[in-house]
């Protein structure tokens, strides 16, 4: 049953090897040496009624390994070394900011950064910012959990961060269960299973069966990391369960999921809109049936109280880096609208520059949101700094709404041929091909061509699974709605309002104005 | 002895950060007071864990971020007073 797993470590050793020539001592792997390192894990995945033989190569999968890949390849370049890379307080070493604990608001700031940054490069989700968020929540809330219990789950958490450093894995962060019956409590489902949960405790680890549902970037990642969802109760500690185990160890079964429109890729690269990149991560239902996770890598098993902790730590990261990624995506869109409409020659009509300015703010009030939950982040008494949780709830909600209307403006502006272009195949062939090059033509100096790639584009980032992406990526609207009730100090404001009003005292109205309100106002009445 | 109590913005306070004052004037009657820094113990109340009340503060200090009740305010502060009467 632990047959695959050091895995990862052997194949990491491998690599490590060949890249020296390029890279000297660095351990941190590019776009190519990530590609390569797919090759050697076997994870068993599914799609479309087979099962995938190679993740690296198969057309359906290829787009979201090259968003993840561009990951890895930008922390070579030199341009962007400062924001793709960190020094690790572990030790001591350059390593991908992907695997970093952020240890200042300075490195909340550069994630967002980097997020924006890799945005703009891929027009897509490139999935890795979900086990960067897992690495830290846990080390976060393991240090809580051994100050209560004196348990050592902090310990083996920067063990496993030093192995995800070292190696420069990528890490997929599980934490949707499948949940069924949603007015059931975990323990209360018919099938015990709709929540993964410790089927069985040994000397030397546990055994998990469950489900996690959505799980961005997990045929591509060399881990999975698994938390629990939600709150638990006393009577629910085998669901309180989190850990880390590589993708194809045993007993692992992965469901890729379909989007809108994704067997264009195997037509052609213009229909697809983005063919190098994709759409969103690429999200897969993960199978744990009967998983054996030895203890070093058991981070949390039974410390029930913790696990409301540990998700709202992972979300509140996670809710952070919307307004980076999404408005990388949206930079790009509203490229390809300012290009449309140039290509359609209507970019100087003064509605369009107005819309397309709408865009921009849209998209700048998202960024704003990230900057300030970053800037307004602390640090935790594990020594890692996490971000403002109100702010970074408040940064998530404004994504599950803006980029409907940033979407439905490049629309607006793109107009009906968003929906109704001809295929590739049709502009490939010779009988239809002249007479798309003639009708579909825009202004006179762009190649009907153009026209076509960009339309699609805009197909791809606004219409398909860029939006509900938007919506329920790192939680659904109501979750970020009851963070920000809880957080948000309503008597506060209350209290605010009623001073104000002349309802209760104003301590410094007596200064400013040498009487009291009552006496100041007798005047006037 | 004199206390010296330095407040934060108070932007997006999670709780009623006044009520820390009110305690330790309670609790600490013979001590002096003051909104300076220059104090033998500050006390800095920050509404929320960014705690911008203690950015640059330096010296005898204790910090609050949050609500922890009338009984630890009063055990932390008794515990630093203490602290600095023996040195």
């Amino acid at each position: 049953m632990r047959k695959n797993f050091h895995l990862i470590a052997k194949s990491a050793q491998d690599i490590n090897t060949s890249r020296g020539v390029f890279h000297g001592d660095s351990i941190m792997m590019n776009g190519k040496q990530y590609i390569e390192s797919l090759r050697k894990l076997k994870p068993r995945i599914y799609f479309m009624g087979k099962r995938i033989e190679s993740v690296a190569d198969d057309p359906m999968l290829a787009p979201h390994v090259n968003a993840a890949a561009m990951t890895y390849e930008l922390a070579f370049d030199p341009r962007y070394e400062d924001i793709m890379t960190a020094t690790s307080h572990l030790t001591g070493e350059k390593i991908n900011r992907f695997t970093h604990i952020h240890q200042s608001t300075e490195d909340l700031v550069k994630k967002v950064r980097m997020l924006r940054l890799l945005g703009q490069k891929t027009g897509s989700c490139f999935q890795r910012c979900v086990g960067c968020d897992a690495i830290n929540a846990l080390y976060i809330t393991s240090y809580e959990i051994d100050k209560k219990y004196g348990t050592d789950y902090h310990e083996r958490v920067r063990e496993y961060v030093k192995y995800v450093q070292k190696n420069d894995l990528m890490a997929a962060g599980a934490m949707t269960d499948v949940k069924g019956d949603r007015s059931k409590r975990p323990g209360q489902q018919l099938d015990k299973d709709l929540y993964l949960r410790v089927v069985e405790k040994r000397e030397d680890g546990i055994v998990v069966r469950g489900a996690k549902a959505h799980i961005t970037g997990a045929v591509n990642s060399h881990e999975i990391i698994a938390m629990p969802t939600r709150a638990l109760e006393a009577d629910e500690k085998d669901y309180a369960v989190a850990f880390a185990v590589p993708v194809d160890a045993e007993g692992i079964t992965m469901i890729f999921g379909r989007q809108t429109n994704d067997t264009r890729r195997l037509d052609g690269d213009i229909d697809c809109g983005n063919a190098k990149y994709a759409t969103v991560g690429g999200e897969a239902l993960i199978i744990f049936d009967d998983v054996f996770v030895p203890w070093e890598r058991v981070f949390m098993c039974g410390e029930y109280e913790f696990a409301s902790q540990l998700v709202e730590v992972f979300a509140t990261f996670h809710r952070q880096n919307y307004g980076g990624c999404k408005v990388g995506v949206a930079d790009v869109l509203i490229g390809a609208t300012a290009n449309i409409a140039e290509m359609q020659g209507i970019a100087k009509a003064s509605h369009v520059i107005d819309k397309i300015t709408e865009m921009i703010h849209l998209a700048e009030t998202c960024w704003c949101c990230s900057l300030a939950c970053s800037y307004e982040g602390y640090r935790t008494p594990s020594g890692a700094y996490m971000p403002n949780p109100l702010l970074a709830n408040v940064t998530k909600l404004n994504i599950t709404r803006f980029p409907y209307e940033w979407s439905r403006i490049a629309q607006d502006i793109t107009g009906g041929i968003v929906i109704t272009l001809p295929s590739e195949k049709d502009y490939r062939n010779p009988a239809t091909r002249a007479l798309i090059e003639k009708y579909l033509k825009g202004v006179a100096e762009v190649p009907t061509e153009h026209r076509m790639r960009m339309i699609r584009l805009v197909e791809n980032l606004s219409i398909g699974a860029e939006l509900p992406e938007s919506m329920h990526g790192a939680g659904s609207p109501q979750a970020q709605k009851i963070m920000i009730a809880r957080r948000s100090n309503l008597e506060m404001k209350k209290e605010l309002a009623k001073v104000i009003a002349g309802i209760k005292p104003d301590e410094h109205f007596r200064k400013i104005r040498g009487v009291s309100e009552e006496e100041f106002f007798a005047r006037f009445r | 002895m004199r206390i010296g109590i330095k407040y934060c913005g108070g932007c997006n306070e999670s709780y009623r950060r006044d009520r820390i004052e009110e305690v330790l004037k309670r609790e600490f009657k013979d001590f002096q007071f003051s909104y300076s820094n220059c104090a033998d113990l500050l006390i800095c109340i920050s509404g929320c864990k960014k705690g911008c009340s203690a950015e640059k503060a330096s010296g005898n200090l204790i910090h609050f971020d949050e609500w922890v009740g009338e009984e630890r305010i009063i055990k932390d502060v008794k515990a630093k007073l203490s602290e600095l009467l023996r040195s």
